[in-house]
């Protein structure tokens, strides 16, 4: 089989040094070599999104990106969302919203939605249902995800959700667009 | 996936003695989101993949060139989509590069890569053929440029000679205000490969280019000087009859699971009448003062 | 939704009713939760299948030699390393064979299986294995498995004492009661159509995953399975090792939906593990699991007689499902999903012939709505032609003939356990339904009536720690519809302890009591009530502390929700627990069980445990020139008994809908005339994304706490899937004037249907390429 060649990258802030095979993918490269298994495989043809990373602050199929060509960038995936230990703003929305069901699509739509806020801070609905249109979720919690997008987005000033004022919350939730708005009992402190 | 050698030269000149040597058995790899699958799903094996990305004479920018928007060889549909000046010049090529699968998918691929790809439901070729594009391949033997409608061959087969790489799409700029736009066909409202995929674009001499994919072997550009297909005043009807001269080129797939003859036919029929409009629509906005 | 006030009381923060976030949710959220494919491996052995590119072929000859010559490989397993008779499973009838037995009798049937140390030794030795075959003549559609001449897909060896066994018929189900003749007569108008349903797949983001290993003087096995238990009986009979000595590992699956029921290719790897003495990893690809699992297809004929004010008075269905080459659960879909296809009408005269019919198809099996997509989707679209014929507002005929609460409509059959009309009247005026829609658009509205199971048998054990924290133990799969944390939920609120103080442990047949299995909708019931006998075991055991350390006489005390009654004070459970406990600690354990009793007599085994009731409105616009069906408004309305947790209730609800709407408008098989399916994989088989939903969603629950689960949860998770299809097609219908009766509602075939003259093959001139 092929020699290894090096790779050099930073992954969630850590820089790594390992020998990888050239045909592998920077999926196989995260879950296999580096053991990262967040980052998830289902399709491997680009239409899922369930292994979306970021790539150099860009989002991208990590299933249609060669190992090799990683060497020298900086990947983050979801494992490295939280910082310190504490809970982006969207994975608590992610939370609250009740969005993650089964959760496999659960990462690579955290990963599309971070990297759409870095984006466009303050998404209209369109705007996210175009942003995550490359993440499949088959237990078909899009309603909730997309909330969980725009909850994060708004609570992204305030920073904390949990010390966010519900109601106001809610009301804004619900002046979203004009889909279903999300009344206040299904905010009521947990 | 099987096994292959990877390179990833620095200048031009060792890519284009690579793929010499190589041939067949080399490929250029640019956005991978066609190359990968189909090294994965085994039906292209060879024996190197030569990563264009480290080449110090390609890149990824849009430059205004002497009369020309010039695209680099790794300029990525998601660049395209946001560039002003695409936006306001080229607004069907901006349409088009927004269709082009998701958010991922547009992060990496390149407008040359949809090109060299060749495949013919490439939803930038008929923005691309419809503004005029100039092919710019360098090989071995130099650098050459050819229009776009001499490019494609049929599916996945371009004129490219052995050794050849594509590094540089230049769109002429607009010599007059025109009115131009970008539809599609496809089964789901999200990303999918499109059905019918058709650009428009008409000027004030009454020049109407039309251009459209996915109806047959490859994409195919067609032009109406009689100046009545741009004419605003000349009903749907008696236009479907000249589109349809237009649309003589199509000749969709009788096989293709994603839509059958009879229906590509009626949708690129659809498209064409949708299309003139808009595009008229969108020129007599322009002209407004 | 609307979570209405009518449950009375506030919920309690995180306790029964409330919207409690899910158990497992930060682990979802931050890509530690482990599935299968997660789970360390680093000295495994990979396998990958081998497959020949035909329907159906013989087998003449399989040369492993090439493949056994690439470095690494350890095994490559074909059916003569199989005992004789070929080893066979399957929860209906053994007939799957652990690898294809002479035949291959389905597109990608496993006929060889290479274990490697790599993934890459493994594909490159799969690609070795030179497989000498001769294509045979394969039955794919129902018409073709039914002709006269088709060929047998099973060999009547496997059928002994079957009547059927010279047929394709696997079994004709024959249902009904009064006298659909006699009843004829008394109808005013009969409508008759033919509907068709294709083959379409359950697409879980997560891929099927496998290992095996020898484990201890028995096996381990880890499966993405939603029945560990039933996994257990198969490894263990096929490889004659007690269930004690079969420890079936099942991380929760990455979705589910039904195709991770039964097992499909844990016995292969069973024979692989213990061929090597390895650990052995199978992890399919999407591509496979098209391959693994799909629902049945069906046509179904409906003749239904009315009055001429709207009351039905016969129903004369007769469906053939078309199920692939092994029965699996397909042919109880057939079963189920017939029994109840009158749907939730009183109808004095019925009758229901359904046939599961074999074919060299991907075998089909469990899907969310279990067979009763297929008849709601014909009997719901009849009834919506029928309300057009007899000029009756659809909603309307559909309250003329829904029973009340508690009245019986299928005989010897569990009665309406539901107000279902006002989660019809709901619905309506959710969407408005009195005020016309704008002008090009349609509405369409559809009831769903599902049975829940009919058969159960949970067991769950409940531990109230020293501290009054709690772990449970319960046997199902959490596959996303989000079990934990409704068994969490009702502990702490039993018990008294909050919601992050208790643990749920499942997943593990060696130390989790049994759980018949997951499906159904029934865990939130079953399993749910299995869980709260825990805790009144529990509770019981604290009133005696109670008795005993208050020294005052038991019918003084009550344990209830968290708190210990005395007489003139409330106590927490944990100041009692503590207490009690004493100085040597420990813990307090319940066993609490649940069981619905088996019928022999009943056609179904049994009757249902509750039934899945919802009620579907949509408003669609088409655009007329291009067959595009855009969904305006979608408003889905489930009776749950009682939610117990609103936010997964929603989540329920809309992801049922948004999977209706996948085979409604999108989804189905393609097959090319050998009966190879053409669309394999994720390219060219799409189901919704984010841009594909409705452009406004509402769902809505009715709580009548009338369900049997506990506080009066019914089961729900598939009520919402069940109407889509009827009610897309009505309102189509409303908007056009076309009726459409095939799935999917595909752009090109409402264009067919709206433009049948231009829909006609081209005419040669145009044809030909320039
Ligand atoms: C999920 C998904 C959705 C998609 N949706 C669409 C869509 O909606 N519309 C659409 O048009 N396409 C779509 N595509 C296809 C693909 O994304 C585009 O064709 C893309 O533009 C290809 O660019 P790339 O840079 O990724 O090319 P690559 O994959 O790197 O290369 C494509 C081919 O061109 C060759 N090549 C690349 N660059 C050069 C060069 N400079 N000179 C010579 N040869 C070269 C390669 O060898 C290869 O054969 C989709 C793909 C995926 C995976
Ligand atoms: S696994 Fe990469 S997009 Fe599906
Ligand atoms: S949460 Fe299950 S696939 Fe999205």
């Amino acid at each position: 089989m092929t020699n290894r060649r090096p790779l050099e990258l930073t992954v969630n802030g850590r820089s790594r040094s390992i020998e990888v095979l050239a045909h592998h993918t920077l999926l196989d490269v995260l879950r296999e070599d580096l053991g990262l298994t967040g980052t998830k495989e289902c399709c491997l043809v680009g239409e899922c999104g369930a292994c979306t990373v970021l790539l150099d602050g860009h989002s991208v199929d990590s299933c249609l990106v060669l190992g090799v060509e990683a060497d020298g960038a900086s990947v983050t995936t979801v494992e490295g969302l939280a910082v310190d230990g504490r809970l982006s703003p969207v994975q608590r929305s992610f939370l609250e919203t009740g969005a993650a069901q089964c959760g496999f699509c659960i990462p690579g739509q955290l990963v599309s939605a971070h990297a759409l806020l870095t984006d466009a801070p303050h998404p209209t609905r369109a705007q996210v249902e175009e942003g995550l249109a490359g993440n499949l979720c088959r237990c078909a919690g899009y309603e909730q995800i997309i909330e969980a997008v725009l909850m994060a987005a708004d609570a992204a000033d305030a920073d904390a959700i949990a010390d966010d004022d519900l109601a106001a919350r809610s009301a804004r939730l619900r002046a979203l667009g004009d889909r279903a708005a999300t009344p206040d009992a299904e905010l009521a402190p947990q | 996936m099987r096994p292959f050698e990877y390179e990833r030269p620095s200048e031009l000149a060792q890519a284009t003695s690579l793929l010499a040597e190589y041939g067949p058995e080399a490929r250029p790899l640019a956005g991978g989101t066609d190359l990968i699958i189909r090294l994965r799903d085994g039906s292209l094996r060879p024996r190197v993949v030569v990563d264009m990305k480290g080449i110090d004479e390609l890149d990824g920018d849009i430059r205004d060139d002497d009369g020309y928007l010039r695209f680099g060889a790794l300029t990525t549909m998601t660049d395209i989509a946001a560039d002003s000046r695409v936006r306001r010049d080229y607004p069907a090529l901006a349409e088009s590069a927004l269709f082009v699968g998701s958010v991922q998918i547009r992060n990496r691929a390149t407008l040359v890569g949809n090109m060299c790809n060749a495949s013919p439901a490439a939803d930038t070729a008929p923005a691309l053929l419809a503004y005029g594009a100039l092919i710019v391949a360098t090989g071995p033997s130099g650098t050459r440029h050819l229009p776009l409608e001499e490019f494609f061959v049929r599916s996945g087969v371009t004129t490219l000679a052995r050794g050849e790489l594509v590094v540089a799409i230049e769109l002429p700029r607009p010599t007059s205000s025109r009115g131009s736009v970008h539809l599609r066909r496809t089964r789901r409202r999200g990303h999918d490969l499109a059905s019918v995929t058709l650009a428009c674009a008409v000027t004030p001499d009454g020049k109407t280019r039309i251009a459209y994919g996915s109806v047959g072997p490859r994409p195919v550009l067609a032009i109406d000087d009689s100046g009545r297909l741009a004419d605003p005043s000349l009903p749907d009807t008696d236009k479907a009859g000249l589109l349809d001269r237009l649309f003589a080129g199509a000749s969709p797939s009788p096989t293709s699971m994603r839509a059958s003859p009879e229906y590509r036919l009626a949708m690129l029929r659809v498209l064409g009448l949708r299309g003139v409009k808009a595009a008229i629509d969108r020129l007599a906005s322009a002209q407004a003062p | 939704m609307n979570v209405e006030d009518e449950r009375g009381a506030a919920p309690r923060a995180s306790g029964v009713g409330a919207t409690a976030p899910r158990v497992g949710g930060l682990e979802r959220v931050t890509g530690r939760q482990e599935y299968v494919a997660d789970l360390p491996h680093a000295d495994a052995l990979r396998v990958k299948l081998v497959t020949v590119d035909a329907a159906r072929a013989r087998l003449k000859a399989i040369d492993t030699r090439s493949a056994l010559a690439v470095p690494g490989v350890r095994l490559v397993l074909t059916a003569a390393d199989l005992p004789r008779p070929m080893p066979r499973f399957g929860p209906q009838r053994r007939d799957r064979p652990v690898l294809a037995d002479r035949e291959t009798k389905y597109h990608g049937e496993p006929i060889a299986a290479v274990a490697a140390e790599t993934v890459d030794a493994a594909e490159e030795a799969a690609g070795l294995v030179r497989v000498d075959y001769e294509e045979l003549p394969a039955v794919h559609t129902i018409a073709g498995s039914l002709a006269p001449d088709a060929p047998l897909v099973q060999d009547p060896s496997l059928r002994p004492g079957d009547p059927l066994a010279n047929s394709n018929v696997l079994r004709e189900h024959r249902y009904g009661w009064g006298d659909v003749g006699a009843a004829e007569a008394e109808a005013n108008v009969v409508i008759e159509g033919t509907y068709t349903f294709p083959m379409v797949t359950q697409f879980a983001i997560e891929p099927h995953a496998f290992m095996a290993a020898p484990f201890g003087d028995g096996i381990a096995i880890w499966s993405s399975i939603q029945h560990p238990y039933w996994l257990q009986r198969v490894i263990a009979d096929l490889t004659e090792l007690p269930l004690s000595k079969v420890r079936v590992f099942a991380p929760d699956p990455g979705g589910a939906f039904g195709g991770k029921q039964h097992a499909k290719y844990e016995p292969l790897l069973a024979f692989m593990a213990r061929k090597t003495g390895r650990l052995v990893r199978l992890v399919l690809t999407l591509e496979e699991t098209f391959q693994a699992v799909r629902r049945g297809a069906a046509q179904v004929r409906v003749r239904a007689g009315f009055r001429r004010d709207g009351t039905l008075v016969f129903r004369d269905i007769d469906a053939n499902y078309l199920i692939g080459a092994y029965a699996d659960i397909a042919d109880r879909t057939v079963a189920k999903g017939s029994y109840t296809a009158n749907g939730p009408y009183r109808v004095p005269a019925v009758r229901i012939v359904a046939r599961s019919v074999l074919s060299h198809t991907v075998p089909s099996t469990a899907f969310r709505g279990f067979g009763n997509p297929q008849q709601i989707w014909a009997v719901e679209s009849n009834m919506n032609e029928a309300a057009r014929l007899l000029e009756i507002d659809p909603l309307e005929l559909r309250l003329r003939n829904l029973p009340r609460p508690g009245e019986a409509f299928i005989p010897h059959e569990t009665p309406a356990d539901g107000d279902w009309a006002m989660a019809v009247s709901r619905a309506g005026e959710m969407i408005g339904w009195q005020q016309r829609p704008s002008d090009g658009r349609g509405r369409g509205i559809a009831v769903g009536l599902k049975s829940g199971p009919t058969t159960g048998l949970s067991y769950s054990t409940v531990r109230l720690l020293a501290d009054g924290s709690v772990v449970i133990h319960a046997g199902t799969s959490d596959m996303g519809q989000g079990a934990r944390t409704i068994f969490a939920q009702i502990a702490a609120d039993e018990l008294g302890a909050p919601l992050e103080w208790v643990t749920v442990v499942m997943g593990d047949t060696a130390v989790v009591p049994y759980d018949q299995q997951t499906s159904a909708s029934r865990s939130s019931v079953l399993m749910g009530n299995a869980v709260l006998g825990a805790c009144r075991d529990i509770q019981a055991k604290i009133r005696a502390m109670a008795v005993r350390l208050e020294g005052v006489p038991e019918s003084d005390v009550t344990v209830d929700r968290g708190e210990v009654r005395l007489a003139d004070r409330i106590l927490p459970v944990r100041d009692v627990l503590v207490r009690g406990l004493g100085r040597l600690g420990g813990e307090v354990i319940g066993v609490g069980e649940a069981r619905k009793e088996a019928d022999p007599e009943h056609p179904l085994g049994g009757t249902s445990a509750f039934y899945e009731f919802n009620c579907t409105a949509v408003e669609v616009d088409v655009d007329r020139e291009t067959g595009d069906v855009t969904v305006m408004r979608h408003v889905t309305v489930s009776d749950v008994g009682k939610a117990l947790n609103p936010l997964q209730v929603r989540g329920q609800d809309e992801g049922a809908a948004v999977m209706g709407l996948g085979h409604t408008l999108m989804e189905h098989y393609i097959l090319d005339e050998a009966g190879r399916i053409r669309n394999l994989g994720a390219i060219d088989y799409r189901i919704p994304t984010s841009m594909d939903l409705p452009m406004r969603m509402e769902s809505d629950a009715i709580e009548n706490a009338d369900g049997p689960g506990p506080y009066g949860a019914k089961g729900m998770s598939e009520g919402a899937l069940l109407p889509v299809a009827p009610a897309v097609a009505a309102a189509v219908c409303d908007a056009t004037g076309v009726a459409v009766r095939e799935l999917p509602l595909s752009p090109e075939r409402v264009w067919k249907a709206l433009h049948p003259s231009l829909a006609r093959p081209l005419d040669p001139v145009e044809a030909t390429p320039r």
